[in-house]
């Protein structure tokens, strides 16, 4: 009797605790309760070992969340492709049953970072018949888990950074309906960093692998350059900052077109790149100052005020962080001050 | 066009301005609400989230904390109620990221019954919205530190079909009631009072706005066509009905800020900046100390005038008739640029105010009318003026004709908001 007490309990606990392969994703079940039922990550979930089948991968120019470190990884379903699409704004063209996943995480000290982390949240995106959905999953304390929380929180998050300078502040988790404030296309919801231009030197590599399958010639691609690679003419690096940073909202076709402003890499017109324009809806935002980008003066202009604040009235982007990026406000700066 | 130069007499008109503030009365009372506790907000921030098609969101009386925005995220159908005007006080003022307060997207959308409070942005902000109802709901700044306060109260953009009727809407930095790049819109029975524009329809199609109450505003009522947006141009206002008084609170607006409302002067009623077919009727535009209407094209901000298709610089197809005008006893602002114009050239405030610049693809001679703005006011001794710009741009040489009997006739503007279900 003894025995077959422990046969059941064991049979429970390995029902509950289970990972299968992604491949038994019951898409019609989502979103999990828990980020380990997915079965993308094999051993101790807190070591990101991704289950075969998992492809890693990283934008050249990425988003600033608060200084938070980022994983990120795409599935799809045996047998199915990514393909390019013609727009060089949009991200790939991804098959059902996709699912790319972003953990944001602290390493205790920026200056090791392999070393001990903190794992804050993962975000998934899930393609389900021809609709992405976002599913933000935040982790427990003792880090063996993440559980799926729609309704975002608020982290104490503490750290020594690169210089060895102790930060500390409370991280912002969103909330999933404010996932589409930023992963939004004329009101669909997009994947905003598998594009085409962010993937330059791996689309060879998921080519070869036969994740993406594409008649379009891979070096006719313009890709970004990584913001802070120095030896970048620097024009080039403040574009692609914008581009990752502001682009997804600012374009034609984001939910900041309300602004004629507009900073995907493809935009070429000045006015619209906010040279001597005006604000439209700035409110507090304005700072008193009368141009988005004033040519030589980055103190005059409203694009590195807003990035430089943290007044929730006042930044760009007006979620996603609660510090400021100095680095990206420097960059920034010294370009409207090139220009 | 900068007015930097100022006569003596000016100044002394200035110091006797008086700086009377006048506060309106509200009936919104926090103090009194029971507090929501933090499982009855993190149930209201669930509602949200989890809302589908057809949802109900009933709000309770209380007052309500938000640590983060309430988004209805493209779901359609979703009503949400809240249990009166002031009774439900949604407020944002603690919250760390998120511009808006409450933002919405997604067709047949009701908001009816709460107040929305102190977000750091705008209130509440809706976006590609077809069918999008405010009715009866307040919103405001309550910190009475106007440089804290947001943008918009009422913030419907690129939306069809747009109706916001009985709401309260106060202290915001811009506008309060801001309808922008949208089409088919009534703003009707609402109160505005203490915001720097009281109603704006901006870059906007087919709007009718009446039987509104703008008070003690900068700016009573704005009809606007800004450059560049993706909704390049609006046509078709008709503002009618409206009691537009006393709209002389201080421009709190950033000063030089390049958005066009922060060169409102105090005591503005009706202004109209590149506008097409507007038409502003029966209505009492009273006490408002510096101008009535203003009828302005682009040029007149001092900002540049870029080229972009579709949308111009040049207001033309106006129509102002049958409004009551009583003037202030008191001398125009002299805090804005326009303001000082008007003091030092018409010495005391205009019912109208035509800025008289011609597209000259359209006439070169302003008093043969080419942009067809009509007047036909019934006020016998009505002041009508229009400014004569040299060529040289100079300020100094502006000249103020009052021929307004070059302006007679008419030029009836069209509306249709039949589409929009008012009367559900």
């Amino acid at each position: 009797m003894k025995n077959g007490w422990l046969i059941l309990l064991s049979g429970i606990l390995w029902s509950c605790s289970h990972s299968g392969t992604p491949s038994d994703i019951d898409f019609s079940k989502l979103p999990y309760k828990t980020l380990s039922e997915y079965g993308l990550f094999t051993g101790d979930l807190k070591n990101f070992s991704q289950a075969e089948g998992v492809t890693p991968y990283e934008p050249v120019s990425s988003l600033f969340t608060d200084y938070a470190f980022k994983k990120r990884y795409v599935w799809m379903p045996g047998n199915t492709h990514a393909t390019l699409p013609d727009d060089p704004d949009a991200p790939l063209d991804f098959p059902d049953k996709t699912i790319l996943v972003k953990h944001f995480y602290y390493p205790l000290d920026f200056r090791k970072p392999e070393g001990e982390k903190r794992v804050i949240e993962t975000r998934l995106l899930v393609k389900n018949q021809g609709t992405w959905e976002a599913y933000p999953y935040l982790w427990n304390d003792e880090q063996t888990e993440a559980t799926l929380k729609n309704t975002g929180a608020s982290i104490p998050v503490s750290y020594t950074d690169k210089q060895g300078a102790k930060a500390a502040f409370n991280y912002v988790v969103p909330q999933k309906t404010q996932c589409r404030s930023c992963h939004n296309k004329n009101g669909v919801m997009l994947p905003i960093g598998p594009k085409a231009k962010q993937l330059a030197g791996q689309l060879e590599k998921w080519q070869q692998t036969g994740i993406l399958e594409t008649g379009k010639d891979l070096s006719a691609i313009h890709p970004l350059v990584n913001p802070f690679d120095v030896s970048r003419p620097l024009p080039e690096r403040a574009r692609a900052y914008l581009d990752v940073n502001c682009g997804h909202c600012h374009s034609q076709s984001g939910p900041a077109s309300t602004s004629g402003l507009y900073y995907n890499a493809e935009e070429d017109r000045p006015f619209h790149l906010g040279v001597w324009k005006s604000p439209v809806a700035a409110g507090m935002g304005g700072g008193g100052l009368k141009f988005d980008i004033l040519p030589g003066q980055s103190k005059a202009s409203i694009v590195t005020y807003r990035m430089n604040s943290t007044h929730p009235g006042v930044m760009m982007p007006e979620m996603g962080r609660v510090t400021i990026h100095q680095e990206g406000v420097e960059l920034i700066a010294r370009w409207i001050d090139s220009l | 066009m900068r007015l930097s130069v100022l006569t003596p007499a000016v100044f002394l008109l200035l110091l006797a301005v008086s700086c009377g503030k006048k506060e309106q009365a509200t009936s919104l009372n926090i103090e009194k609400l029971p507090k929501a506790g933090p499982e009855q907000v993190e149930k209201l921030i669930e509602q949200f989230v989890d809302a589908k098609e057809g949802s109900v969101i009933e709000i309770p009386e209380g007052y309500y904390e938000l640590p983060t925005q309430l988004i209805l995220d493209n779901v359609n159908g979703v009503k949400v109620k809240g249990a009166g005007m002031f009774n439900t006080v949604l407020s944002f003022k603690t919250m760390t990221t998120g511009g808006e307060g409450m933002k919405i997207a997604g067709n047949n959308i009701l908001l009816e019954g709460f107040t929305v409070a102190d977000a750091p942005g705008d209130n509440i902000k809706t976006q590609h919205c077809e069918g999008i109802t405010f009715r009866q709901v307040n919103t405001t700044w309550t910190h009475g530190k106007k440089s804290e306060n947001g943008t918009y109260g009422i913030y419907p953009v690129q939306c069809r079909n747009v109706l916001v009727e009985h709401c309260e809407v106060s202290h915001s930095r811009d506008a309060g009631i801001y309808v922008g790049q949208s089409e088919n819109i009534i703003v009707r029975n609402n109160y505005v009072h203490q915001n720097v524009a009281g109603i704006e329809i901006e870059n906007s199609d087919n709007a009718e706005v009446y039987d509104n109450h703008a008070e003690n505003n900068t700016g009573g009522i704005l009809i606007f066509n800004l450059p560049g947006l993706p909704k390049p141009f609006g046509s078709g206002t008709r503002v009618f009905n409206n009691l537009i008084k006393a709209n002389n609170h201080e421009n709190f607006a950033i000063f030089q800020d390049g958005n066009p409302v922060s060169m409102i002067p105090p005591g503005s009623g009706v202004v109209i900046l590149a506008g097409d077919q507007v038409e502003v009727f029966h209505n009492k535009i009273i006490d408002n100390r510096t101008l009535g209407v203003a009828i302005a094209s682009y040029q007149i901000t001092d900002l540049p005038v870029p080229t972009h298709p579709g949308w111009s610089p040049y207001t033309t197809r106006i129509y102002i008739h049958d409004n009551t005008y009583e003037r202030a006893m008191a001398l125009p602002d002299l805090s804005k640029d326009w303001g000082k114009l008007i003091a030092a050239k018409c010495l005391r405030a205009p019912d109208i105010l035509y800025d008289g610049i011609l597209d000259p693809a359209k006439g070169k001679d302003a008093a043969t009318n080419p942009m067809q703005v009509f007047v036909d006011e019934k006020t016998e001794d009505l002041r009508f003026f229009r400014m004569v710009i040299p060529d040289d741009g100079n300020v100094m040489g502006i000249r103020m004709e009052k021929d307004a009997k070059s302006f007679a006739g008419s030029y009836p503007v069209s509306t249709d908001v039949s589409m929009i279900p008012s009367n559900k």
